[in-house]
């Protein structure tokens, strides 16, 4: 069979394709950002200097950061440095933006996974009860949990969790990662704290972690909630009102064969992308929650960088999201022709 | 690693040997809550920030300081005592032989040399306070000079009052550090210059004789500084000082009552009301040197009619918005020094909302009315409230603002090209001198006659006629009292006759935990002093 012979060098496109595509979306990005970051009425020098400085102080950083040369040049002067790994330098923390994204990401990784695990495990639980009782109690208790859970806003659910849960009933910890006197005590591994202090043996840092950690990766566990159950609901209709599932009831299985096992199945497919979006919209870091909690975060980093016009860092941030966004749907890709047989056969 | 072990195994024994359920910071530990995203170095040769000035006030001093209660007084830290020549160009400083650095090394002549040179050798931003005197680059070996150990000569280029140069010299510019230390560590920059040890200082390290030293700087995120241990005056009462970055005033309330912070230092006037009647929380009062003001720019016709500036003094309900709006954080103050300065606390506040006075003004002043002019005003808290509710009262004369709420970048750009008629802003001063307000609001400077360089009286295109020269003479007065009048006196003329509607001065109000004590608040936001702070 000669196409046997040919699926290396297929496979070999394929990938060579799709780094392309990749490399493309990403220099798009930074492009994006890099352009309306210089064409916004923002002075990235007088940020630097103050607006008393002398002018010839003004000069000297303005030369620094290389505002002197072309926009194009800036540009290519920028991806260039990109390509050698090098994001900068953040004027407003004096380090390189990698060791800064290094030092952020993590964080806001392990709150975001926990949340993302919490929105999930009850998310499509959630969804599968309120498709298969369609219009009854269950469906609607469950439709106004997840209304208010995508309706409020989230700073406000954020300290009114703090009060109660924090303030009046000591249920959880307060805001930040760990107590002031846990600060700095594990080694910095993975910058996760969780993983950080269970791998240095320290289980009192670990449950002060966890205590500190519950609230808001429960308050983003609700937000994605709100959004996966209502998805999964509307898929889980479609696939409940399907033939197959009429004939799977015929043939005698049971309700719960049924729902789990034919409809959920099916259902599940599209829910990979829902849920890696969601993923992908909790690790861009959520701004208000980690400004309520303290939480040293990639939102806040981002969001105070753009503040002070600090660009390297913004764009830095802005391209690991994009990173992100790409893995995430590699990641879905990869499910999709794990889930779906078809999938499988088309990529042959 | 021992180290932490040791103080979480003490901080542990802490909590449990304490009943109930409630939530403490260590004992040796002062923790402070505040917004600190905008730390952008603790170099004292280039900090400015406030977060970040009041936390290299802790680690490094200046060759003198003032009481904050009564900044007359000024007294000497690294120098002993000083000397003016008869001329009023030469400084001479004799240097404490007591005091050392956290390293164990003397504060020598020489460091105070290294320390003040290279604020103006690194093109520093704030190295405009050094270069006021005439000190340049080039002439700076010259100026500030090491004559042995002990002594360090200071020429400034004409003969200024001594107390403006000691203030200057007070503040956080003049801050001293170790040249031995920072020697070891100087670098290069980018375009191949001496960094003069400012990237090392920029990282965890510090190299002062203040009561504290740095032990970790995680920006955007905490800084914690631990007691030095070296310190040549009294030991600070607490081992450590953790500032965590805490952006939310509401959070802040809730950490401090709840006991897991000891200062919130960003609560907004409904929290600072909230946590008042709790008997765990105290609050203190201080000042601030902010000042508020609308600018009036005179190159507008009407605006140009002193009868038209004067009516609209009298068209502002200064005690209404300091009462509904600023509730507590804000004094009605209508000079342009700011309480607490020297010359500041002349309490001269002559106008209030008048509307019949305002339109018998205007009536005189032959401006046909309703007029309407462009107001410029930044869109964060309070400014866009204070700038609406003037805009309410002055249209009851016929003074129609037409509100152009923006960004930080346009607000100021357009100031800063006068491209406006009335500006809604603030005034911070760069140093505790009462100069440094009064050359900005009254100071015309022939070379530079659309006030590019910060000089409000000529950006606003204003002629302050006499007050400019008397402003000059006062920065030169040598005998600090009569120094003070001087300022007094220039103040009521200029609130009387200046296109500057002077509104109010910042409150300061600071809540903390009952049990910390000997905090001295500063008379900005940024020289508090928590050397001798203990907790009980």
């Amino acid at each position: 069979m000669p196409a046997t012979t040919y699926r290396p060098l297929r496979l070999f496109i394929d990938v060579g394709l799709w780094l392309l595509t990749v490399a493309i979306t990403l220099l798009g990005l930074a492009a994006l950002t890099f352009f309306i970051g210089r064409i916004l009425p923002i002075d990235p020098v007088l940020s630097i200097v103050g607006e008393k400085a002398l002018p010839e102080v003004y000069q000297r950083v303005y030369l620094e950061l290389g505002l002197d040369k072309p926009l194009w040049q800036q540009f290519f002067d920028y991806v260039m440095k990109l390509l050698r790994g090098d994001f900068g330098t953040s004027f407003s923390t004096s380090r390189p933006v990698l060791t800064d994204l290094l030092n952020f990401f993590p964080a806001t990784l392990e709150l975001s996974t926990i949340g993302l695990l919490i929105g999930v495990a009850l998310g499509v639980p959630m969804g599968v009860a309120s498709a298969y009782w369609h219009e009854k109690w269950p469906d609607h208790v469950i439709r106004i949990i997840g209304l208010v859970g995508y309706s409020v806003p989230v700073f406000w659910l954020g300290l009114v969790g703090l009060f109660v849960f924090y303030y009046l009933l000591d249920w959880v910890a307060g805001p930040g990662q760990l107590d002031v006197f846990y600060v700095g005590v594990v080694d910095r591994i993975t910058g996760m704290i969780l993983i950080d202090s269970a791998l240095a043996g320290e289980w009192d840092i670990f449950w002060n972690a966890v205590s500190h950690m519950i609230l808001p990766a429960l308050l983003l566990g609700y937000y994605s909630l709100a959004y996966i159950s209502r998805m999964t609901r509307s898929v889980m209709l479609d696939q409940l009102s399907r033939e197959y599932v009429l004939t799977a009831r015929l043939k005698g299985a049971s309700e719960f064969r049924v729902v789990m096992g034919h409809a959920l199945r099916n259902a599940a497919i599209p829910l990979v992308t829902v849920i890696a979006l969601s993923y992908g919209g909790l690790l861009e870091g959520s701004v208000l929650i980690e400004t309520i909690f303290s939480w040293p975060g990639i939102g806040n980093y981002i969001y105070s960088s753009l503040f002070a016009a600090d660009m390297n860092a913004v764009l830095g941030g802005t391209l690991l999201v994009g990173i992100v966004f790409v893995l995430l749907n590699m990641l879905s890709d990869v499910l999709y022709r794990v889930l779906d047989p078809r999938s499988r056969e088309l990529a042959k | 690693m021992r180290l932490y072990k040791t103080l979480v195994a003490a901080a542990l024994g802490t909590v449990m040997s304490v009943s109930g359920a409630f939530a403490e910071t260590p004992a040796d530990t002062l923790v402070i809550a505040d917004a600190i995203d905008d730390i952008i170095t603790l170099d004292p040769a280039e900090v400015s920030e406030v977060g970040g000035v009041l936390m290299s006030q802790q680690m490094y001093q200046p060759l003198v300081t003032f009481d904050p209660a009564d900044p007359t007084k000024i007294v000497g830290v690294l120098a002993e005592s000083w000397e003016v020549s008869e001329d009023g160009k030469t400084f001479t400083f004799t240097m404490n032989p007591d005091a050392k650095f956290a390293s164990g090394n003397p504060v020598t002549a020489k460091d105070a040399e290294y320390s003040l040179q290279r604020v103006i050798l690194l093109d520093s931003r704030i190295s405009f306070i050094l270069t006021q005197f005439g000190i340049t680059k080039e002439n700076v070996a010259e100026k500030i000079k090491a004559t042995d150990d002990a002594t360090l000569v200071i020429e400034v280029d004409q003969k200024y009052a001594q107390s403006f140069v000691l203030y200057v010299l007070s503040s956080f510019t003049g801050g001293i550090v170790d040249s031995v230390l920072v020697k070891e560590h100087e670098g290069t920059r980018e375009d191949g210059s001496n960094d003069y040890g400012n990237a090392w200082l920029k990282a965890d390290n510090s190299a002062g004789s203040g009561p504290y030293v740095l032990t970790k700087w995680d920006p955007k995120v905490s800084i914690l500084m631990s007691r030095n241990e070296n310190y040549w005056g009294e030991a600070p009462g607490v081992e450590r000082i953790f500032l965590q970055h805490m952006p939310e005033s509401a959070t802040q309330r809730l950490a401090l009552e709840k006991g897991d912070i000891d200062i919130a230092n960003k609560l907004g006037p409904d929290d600072i009301g909230a946590v008042e009647g709790n008997a765990d929380i105290q609050v203190l009062e201080g000042n601030s040197s902010t000042i508020y003001y609308m600018g009036a720019n005179v190159r507008d016709e009407a605006l140009s009619n002193p009868k038209v500036i004067e009516a609209m003094k009298y068209l502002i309900d200064y005690d209404g918005i300091a009462e509904t709006i600023g509730r507590g954080t804000i004094k009605v103050h209508q000079t342009m020094i700011p309480d607490g300065f020297l010359g500041g606390n002349i309490d001269y506040n002559p106008y209030s909302f008048d509307l019949e006075k305002a339109k018998a003004l205007l009536e005189e002043s032959g401006v046909s009315l309703p007029i309407t002019l462009d107001t410029v005003v930044w869109n964060v808290p309070p400014y866009p409230d204070y700038a609406q509710a003037v805009q309410a009262t002055m249209a009851q004369a016929g003074i129609n603002l037409d509100l152009q709420v923006v960004d930080g970048g346009p607000w100021l750009d357009r100031y800063r090209s006068h491209d406006l008629d009335i500006w809604v802003g603030l005034w911070g001063p760069d140093y505790p001198d009462p100069h440094s307000n009064a050359k900005a609001f009254t100071v015309n400077d022939a070379t530079d006659p659309d006030g590019a360089k910060g000089n409000l009286a000529d950006r606003f295109g204003w002629n302050s006629g006499p007050l400019s020269d008397q402003v000059l003479a006062a920065v030169q007065e040598q005998d600090t009292e009569k120094r003070a009048e001087m300022y007094e006196e220039i103040q009521r003329a200029h609130t009387d006759s200046s296109p500057f509607l002077y509104m109010f001065q910042d409150s300061r109000r600071v809540a903390m935990r009952s049990d910390v004590k000997g905090v001295v608040l500063g008379i900005t936001f940024s020289d508090d002093r928590y050397g001798a702070v203990t907790k009980e």
